[in-house]
């Protein structure tokens, strides 16, 4: 049999990290690990430690199932909040190659809006 | 193929005399990088050798670049678990453009005290350009940091922020020395 290649879709903000493993058509999932799985308080959903622990979880379900290689699939929050991938991205790309799954291509799937709503924060910008 | 815009002022920062730190970071990744005038750069990561982790890397590095840091500082990002955050002022302060002097002053302190007290205390870089705020740091050290930039966003007053900081060390110290926390 050919090896069999999976999709990783990292969904990393900065409250919390997602990981949804399917196959190669997206149509499948075959499993899927959040950052809340994996540790005990909510601050640390997005920790790259949760990153890590969350990969090493998709790459046991995924090395049982016989994936050899993920491709990865980065995904921001986007749309009018962060384009920008949290702390957990990396993190979570790296420990699926040290768990030893090939990594093929990283793609951003980050929804980029062709001018949408307005920000939230008001015009006083955001008070904490 | 990955497109990385920085300002124009800091294009010249990125090539570096004759092209040296161009130079250094294609050595560095072992990927082709192009720079246009305008601040335009792209990463090409399409040959089979290149290591996927590694464009994502030099993608921050020259964003770190874009936002002020040094090349030999920004380079510090091509280490495993070292992190780039950026801090947008314009969407905690407003876009008034006196608020926005005053808190850069306030991040920045008089002569730079501020920002080296915060460097020195959790040991991530920093800087202030434009209206944004980055830090390179580890995944300990910079969350810290980065409560502490909001401390003074928000108007703390900054002996309030050094006291902080320096609440922090001894966990910051633990994990320097290689335990987990």
């Amino acid at each position: 049999m050919a090896a069999k290649w999976g999709v990783a879709n990292i969904y990393a903000s900065y409250n919390n990290i997602m990981i949804t493993l399917t196959d190669i058509t997206g149509a499948e999932t075959i499993t899927r690990a959040t950052g809340g799985m994996v540790v005990k308080q909510a601050k640390d959903q997005a920790s790259p430690y949760a990153a890590q622990r969350v990969a090493e979880r998709v790459a046991d379900v995924a090395k049982e199932r016989d994936f050899v290689g993920i491709h990865v699939k980065v995904r921001a929050p986007g749309g009018n909040k962060s384009a920008s991938p949290g702390p957990g991205a990396q993190a979570a790309i790296r420990a699926l190659a040290r768990a030893g799954m090939k990594i093929g291509r990283i793609e951003d799937v980050t929804p980029v809006p062709h001018d949408g709503t307005k920000k939230k924060g008001g015009r006083r910008g955001r008070r904490v | 193929m990955r497109p990385v815009r920085i300002p124009q002022d800091r294009v010249g920062v990125a090539i570096g005399a004759e092209g040296k730190t161009k130079a250094m970071l294609q050595r560095m990744c072992g990927m082709k990088i192009d720079v246009d005038k305008e601040g335009n750069i792209m990463v090409h990561d399409e040959a089979e050798s290149a290591d996927p982790l590694m464009a994502l890397k030099v993608c921050d590095v020259l964003k770190a670049i874009g936002r002020g840091f040094s090349p030999e500082r920004a380079s510090r990002l091509f280490k495993d678990d070292e992190y780039l955050e950026i801090v947008d002022l314009k969407q905690v302060v407003g876009t008034k453009a006196n608020q926005l002097n005053r808190v850069r002053g306030r991040l920045i302190g008089s002569e730079g005290k501020t920002r080296r007290i915060i460097e020195d205390l959790t040991g991530v870089h920093m800087t202030v350009y434009g209206n944004t705020v980055a830090l390179i740091g580890d995944s300990v050290s910079l969350p810290v940091a980065k409560e502490a930039v909001e401390m003074i966003i928000n108007g703390s007053e900054h002996a309030t922020v050094y006291h902080f900081l320096e609440s922090q060390r001894p966990r910051l110290r633990i994990s320097e020395l290689g335990f987990d926390l």
